[in-house]
Parts: structure tokens; sequence; C-alpha cells
């Protein structure tokens, strides 16, 4: 009953006038960043951050919250349209949601996503009040040790992620990690793969790497095959959901809220694991898995909701401890302690008229952001209509301004070109870029938990076995693997068996 | 300096350079009295949001109205900090248009590794700006009270003391080695990525100690963990009961000070009226309270102090660099 006096107390905040404009600002502006490939919410948050010092903190944090789930619900778009992925959690959308777009099916992808990340973002926040401290202790279990095997778990669903053999995904996911390699060393700080150059000392950047991989050689393939373009353009036609859409997108918006939800309040990645997790339960889940990867409906409204909860879910660890598991989040944590408001452990009690308001203009924000998100889909399909001649540039060309916005680095368009032309060769031959992106993704962050989990069990292996928490993921791994691995070499027997 | 590493930068000097000569052509002599006559470029080597670009983007906004002309801040971040204004030495003109941070690593990297700019050589250092708040934390329910006491356990227990900062080789890293040196102690070393990890591996029990800049403040602040030292010159103003590690009987400062250069050469004119104009920006009231708010101490030096100042920290960085054992090649 308090907690529902209390949310009262919210919405009377979130709804008051000035209120309710600063959130529709806000999530207007992270729509549009969020379509925009690459100008991601953190470069939009911190040139609008001064401007908010004039206004009371309430409006600002409403204001600066709706940038970052905004940009959430837009990152799609551009996935589905056009293959770019604006950052790591959306590169799974590509795989399904670009294919279902080439098929003509952009509108009701893109539906399923806005209605996917509406329902995630609103059950991600029921949560985000009812569940809030329990999380914490689960958050706060994770040393390195738990977060080595999570990774560990995440790299085995490469097995998951791809259409081609096994083998091609493995030989894409170790070149992925050997590209993580480069830079400075987390353990040691020795540079490692950098051939002197001090652009390569913090690593290659990721969004040149994804925005390469996916949207330019996308490009570079279409003007290899130029010609059937006309395929996409005669069949833009139906936006909504069909019934069979619908009954196969269901439970997985449901299963990638809750994986979103619990994976999101992990401080580092635990957003971009969710909806590679999401999108590999699912195709394991499937009764005809081999939809996947030619357009199936599940592999985006799965990841796409656990993208969405997660983002919800992040603000758990911001609001009780201020900690922000994410680098927008840490950025909004900055505007709160400019505005001079106590974060941490003491916000809710101290502010409870700022926390409660935040959390419930992000309900109002969550129903601005469908109605503003449904009629645009019309118009986003449309774009697919424009001609290549006219398309094709003003994709590269966004690619090029995102890709300079994130880094300001001349040095990071060379190396989104250098994966455009590597990726679109590798196409050629069969080998799929999510595998890399995993491993280039994962493989840092695994590397970094392995050596600190032996420095704090002073080398001993057992310590991944004897914490439960890492145990379940250990196995878990296992028999993902199994699981994967058994068909593939049954196959593989028969198939001798059939030429011998 | 290696110019084969500097291509694309080359390539962009070439251009800025013959603009540069078109432009004095038009106006010779003038450029000097008139300016700042475009907006200013000031370079900031981390990313957007972090704590070093809200105080620059503060300082900035504090700053124009007595330049009398924009400061655009433009992110740069890479290498440490270094990229940024390694990149401005080497392709920037020195006409005043272009200034950048200079974090410590600047003074440090070079010791460790080859680098293709000089510290001493490279920059017309204009004003020194502040310094942040490092400190060591451990857990509330920890028997640690002080300094003293986390390293006379690790004194009785060697390797047991296990301490994370964000990142190895970071001052943070660094200071806690040179601490271990001094005090002939070992603890070990766990190297986090940001604040956001070493606050909820210290607070989740996973480390004995945390060493980072105030990300630790809110909870520092409820109470949850507990600030032994905080490793500046004098105490802070927000947690005044806390002794600095001199006062704990290490002598060492540690606050990574940085301020602002632009490239070598440029005119004295020039850099009065930036220095005057960043001074009265340093101590506006609206930099002064977000700077507050960051816990980054003011710590303003003009010209000739700042210069003299690299000169000490250049060869300081050197001998911490050599005593611990971190150069590379």
């Amino acid at each position: 009953m308090e907690l529902l006096g209390q949310l009262g107390t919210g919405f009377a905040v979130a709804l008051s006038p000035d209120n309710l404009l600063y959130c529709f600002v806000g999530v207007l502006i992270g729509t549009l960043v969020g379509v925009l490939p690459g100008i991601g919410p953190i470069a939009a948050m911190s040139l609008l951050l001064p401007a908010t010092f004039a206004i009371p903190p309430t409006g600002a944090v409403i204001m600066l919250a709706g940038i970052y789930y905004g940009s959430m619900y837009g990152g799609s778009t551009t996935s589905i349209l056009v293959r770019i992925p604006g950052e790591a959690a959306s590169v799974v959308t590509c795989l399904d949601g670009h294919e279902m777009a080439k098929q003509g099916r952009a509108g009701a992808a893109l539906f399923v996503a806005a209605i996917g990340s509406f329902f995630a973002g609103t059950v991600a926040l029921v949560g985000l009040i009812l569940v809030a401290p329990l999380m914490i202790t689960v958050a706060l279990a994770f040393g390195p040790a738990e977060y080595c095997a999570l990774m560990l778990l995440g790299l085995c669903l490469i097995a998951y992620l791809s259409q081609a053999s096994v083998i091609k995904s493995l030989v894409m996911a170790g070149i992925g990690l050997v590209l993580g390699l480069v830079g400075i060393d987390s353990i040691n700080a020795l540079p490692r793969l950098t051939f002197d150059r001090l652009e390569l000392l913090d690593g290659i950047g990721l969004v040149p790497v994804v925005m390469g991989l996916f949207g330019v050689a996308e490009i570079f393939k279409n003007l290899e095959q130029g010609t059937d373009r006309t395929v996409v353009e005669s069949k833009v036609g139906r936006l909504w959901l069909t019934s069979t859409d619908w009954i196969q997108s269901r439970w997985a918006i449901v299963r990638g809220t809750a994986l979103g939800f619990v994976l999101g309040i992990l401080p580092g990645g635990g957003a971009v694991i969710s909806s590679f997790v999401s999108y590999a339960m699912e195709r394991r889940l499937s009764k005809t898995p081999e939809r996947f990867g030619k357009g199936a409906i599940e592999g985006v409204a799965g990841p796409e909701a656990a993208n969405n909860a997660a983002a919800g879910s992040a603000f758990i660890p911001l609001m009780t401890l201020g900690i922000p598991p994410n680098a927008v989040l840490a950025l909004l944590l900055g505007a709160l302690i400019i505005h001079n408001v106590p974060v941490g452990p003491t916000m809710i009690t101290q502010r409870p008229d700022l926390f409660w308001g935040v959390v419930a203009s992000m309900y109002v924000g969550n129903v601005m952001l469908l109605v503003l998100n449904l009629p645009l889909i019309g118009l986003w399909v449309k774009c697919l209509q424009v001609p290549y001649g006219i398309l094709f540039p003003l994709i590269l060309l966004f690619c090029c301004i995102g890709v300079y916005a994130t880094s300001g680095q001349i040095f990071d368009l060379y190396v989104m070109i250098a994966f455009g032309i590597g990726g679109w060769l590798v196409a050629r031959w069969g080998y799929e870029p999510a595998p890399l992106v995993l491993g280039f993704v994962l493989g840092p962050m695994f590397e970094n938990n392995l050596r600190k989990a032996l420095i704090l069990s002073r080398g001993s292996w057992m310590t991944f076995i004897e914490r439960p928490i890492s145990a379940f993921f250990v196995l878990a791994s296992a028999i993902i693997l199994a699981t994967a691995l058994v068909p593939w070499i049954n196959a593989k027997r028969k198939e001798i068996a059939v030429e011998g | 300096m290696t110019k084969t590493l500097w291509t694309p930068s080359r390539r962009r000097f070439i251009t800025s350079s013959s603009a540069a000569a078109l432009a004095g052509l038009a106006a010779p002599g003038l450029a000097q009295s008139r300016f700042p006559n475009r907006p200013v470029t000031l370079i900031v080597p981390w990313t957007a949001g972090g704590s070093t670009d809200m105080g620059f983007r503060a300082l900035a906004e504090a700053t124009q109205k007595h330049l009398g002309e924009r400061i655009v801040v433009e992110n740069k971040p890479g290498a440490g900090g270094t990229l940024g204004p390694a990149q401005m030495a080497a392709s920037a003109r020195p006409d005043g248009y272009t200034l950048a941070q200079m974090p410590i690593t600047m003074f440090r990297l070079p010791h460790m590794t080859r680098v293709a700019f000089n510290p001493l050589t490279d920059f017309s250092y204009v004003v020194h700006v502040a310094g942040y708040c490092f400190g060591t934390t451990v857990r509330a329910d920890s028997p640690h009270k002080t300094m003293k006491d986390l390293i006379e356990f690790a004194r009785a227990n060697p390797d047991k003391v296990t301490y994370g900062t964000p990142g190895a080789g970071t001052s943070l890293h660094i200071t806690m080695m040179d601490i271990a040196a001094r005090e002939n102690i070992k603890w070990t070393h766990v190297p986090f990525r940001g604040a956001s990890e070493t606050n909820a591996a210290v607070l989740g029990g996973h480390v004995t100690a945390q060493a980072d800049s105030s990300g630790w403040a809110p909870l520092v602040n409820a109470g949850q963990l507990r600030l032994l030292a905080t490793w500046g010159k004098k105490r802070t103003k927000t947690w005044s009961s806390v002794p600095t590690l001199q006062e704990s009987g290490i002598d060492i400062v540690s606050n990574s000070p940085f301020g602002i250069a632009g490239p070598k050469g440029m005119d004295p004119g020039i850099v009065k009226v930036l220095h005057d104009a960043f001074k009265k920006g340093i101590e506006e009231p609206d930099h002064m309270r977000v700077m507050d708010q960051l816990d980054q101490e003011v710590d303003y030096m003009d010209t000739q102090s700042y210069e003299a100042f690299v000169k000490t920290m250049y060869e300081d960085m050197r001998q911490q660099v050599e005593r611990l054992g971190l150069r590379r090649s």
C-alpha cells in the first residue's frame, strides 16, 4: 500500500506539465539519436547536460533518462532496415530483422520490436520497484569468477548464432577474440598487437567494427548484386502482425524480458549478453530452428525485449547504490551529482519525489514512445523505397558521422572501411560476422575476469566450480555445447557414412 | 618525432597550413591583436560524460564569457588520455584556437614506452587547473579502520590484502604499488575496468580494499564503504574528518594534476589572453560548484608556475617509473 502511495506521488510529479514536456523532449531526442546510427545517447546527453543546469533536477533527470531509454527503442530501426547496428546489443537484431525487411516484412519487424520494447520496458519498471533490493544482493554476489563463467556461457552461444557451419562460426569467433586482444592488456598494462600506434593502445573501437562489418559490408554486397532491389520494394505492404507472427513472438518477448531484466543489472556487458542469450534461447526452443537467420520474427522479438528490459533494470544499481552499469548511466550519475542529488543508497529516502517521479516518468515515457514509434514505422519502411543511388551514399554518410562522433578519430573511419571490405569478402565465402562481434566483445571481458578470478584464488581453477553461481554457468555452458555439437557431429557421421 | 606515425594528421596539417598562409596574406599582423575572433577548440582526451569531461565543459562554459568567443569541447579519448594532446601537438597550428587538457599520463607514458611526443618541448603550457580526488576505501564492516591498520595487516599477512583499481597502470595502481614499495609490504592488485566495477567488487567482498577516484562517494556518504584516506595535499572539503596519506604516515601525494596547453610555439600574447580568461573561468562560482560536486580540487597555477611544475612532474614520473620497474622496452 505504501508502495502505491509512493508511486502515486511519483505520478503526480511526472504528470506535471513541465515534467511531461521534459519527458517528451527526452524520448523524442532519444528516438532520433537511436535511429541515427552511431550518434548514441552518450553524445546527445553530454551535449544537453550543460543546458539542464537551468532546470530543476527532477526535470533534468526525467529528460536525460528519456534520451537513454528512447534511444533503446530507436536502435532497432536501422538494424532492421539497412543492417546497421548502432551498438553491440542490436547486432542480433540485424540477423533476422534485416532478413524480414528483405522479404518485405520490415513493417512487422519494426512493429514487433516496438511492442517487445514497450512490454519489456514496462515490466522492467515493475521489477525495478518490487525486487530492486533483492536484485542488488545478486549483483553484488557477482565477482570475477562469476563474470568469467557468464562470459564463457556467452561465448558458447556462438554455436547458435550462425547459419554457416560450426567451423566457420568458430573461425570468425576466433578472429574476434584476436581482435579483442589489441591494445593495453588489462592486467599487466602491456601493449599487445599495437604496432607502436597510439590509436591502437585502447584497442579497436567496437562501433567502427560493427558498422563496417554490417552496414558498410551490406552496401558492398548490394552493389555487387545490384538487381534484386525490386523484390524488397514491391512487398513493403503490411505493417501489422499476422496472427502467426503474434503466436510466434509473444513468448519470445516474455522470455527476453525476464532474461534482460536479470542480466541488465550486472555492471559491464549484461545488456549485450542478454540479447545474444535471448536469440540463442529462442532458436533452441523453436520447433523450426531452420527459420532463424532467414527472417524468424522470434529472433527480433526476444533480443529486442531483452535489450530494453536490460536498459530498465540497469537503473537498479544506479538508483540503489550509485553504481552505473554502463557508460550512459555513468553519465546520468554525473548529471545527478552535478545537480546535487544525493545519489546512492540514501537517494530513495532523501529525495523520494525525485526517485518516484523519475520511475513514474518512465511509464509515461514508454507510452509516449509507443505512440511516437508506431506511426513512424510506415515512414521508416518508406525509406527502403528511396533509390539505391541516394540511399547508399546516405547510409555511408551516417556511418561515417556516427563513427567519427564516437571517437573523434579519422583512424576509426579507416577501421570501419577495412572491416567493411573484410566483412564483404568473408561473406562471399559463407562466413558470418555475428560470431566475430560476440568474440570481440566478450573476449576481453572473459580474459580480464578469468585472470582476476585466478589472481584472487591464487591460481586455483577450482574457484569456478566451488562458487555456486559460477558452477551453474559452467554447467550451462557445457550443456549448450553438448546440445549444439551432438546433432552436428551426428550429421557429420551420417555424411561420412553416406559418402563412404 | 617519427612522421610515419601520423599520416592522417599530417595531411590535415598541410591543408590547414595552406589555409594559414592565405589567412596571413589577407590580414598580416592583425591576427594577434584580434585574438580570438572565432571559436576555440578544447580537446578533452576522455569520453564525453566522464568526470573530466563534465569539469571541462563547466570550465568552457564559465570561461567563454571572459574570452569573448565560444569554447567548443571536443572529446578525443584514447591511449590513457595521451592521444588527443599528442595529435594536437602533431597537427594543430599554435594559434591559440586548439588547446587540450594535459593529463598526468602525458608525463608518465614517455618513460614507460616509445611515444611520438615530448611533453617538455612539444607544448605551450597555458594554465594549471586542478587535480582529482583519489582515496582508499574498505567495506563498512571491515576490521581496518585506518590506512595504518590496513598496512599493518598486509605486513602480517603478505599477499592476503587484495585491492581493486580502475585499471592496470593507472595512477591508482601505481600509487598503491608505491605505498607497498615504501612500506615494504605485499598486497595483490586486481585491475577492474572503471569505478562501477571496483565499487561493486569491494561492496560484494570480492576484494579487501578499493583505490579509486571519487566514484565511491555515494557509498561512503551512505555509510556502506569506509574511506581510509584521501590522497591529496590537504584534506577534502567533503570528507574533512578523513586524513590524507601524508597524515597517515605515508609521504605520497597523488591526485593526477592537470592543466591546459596548446601546440608548441604559441605567441606569448595569445597565451596571456587565454590564461587570463581561463583564470577568471576557473574562479567562476558555477565552475567551482561543479568541481566541488565532482570532488576535483581546483589548484590554479599561472603559466610560469605551470611550466616549472611540468618539469618537476616529468622528472618525478621518471624516477617513479624506474623505481617501480614499469619501463617496457
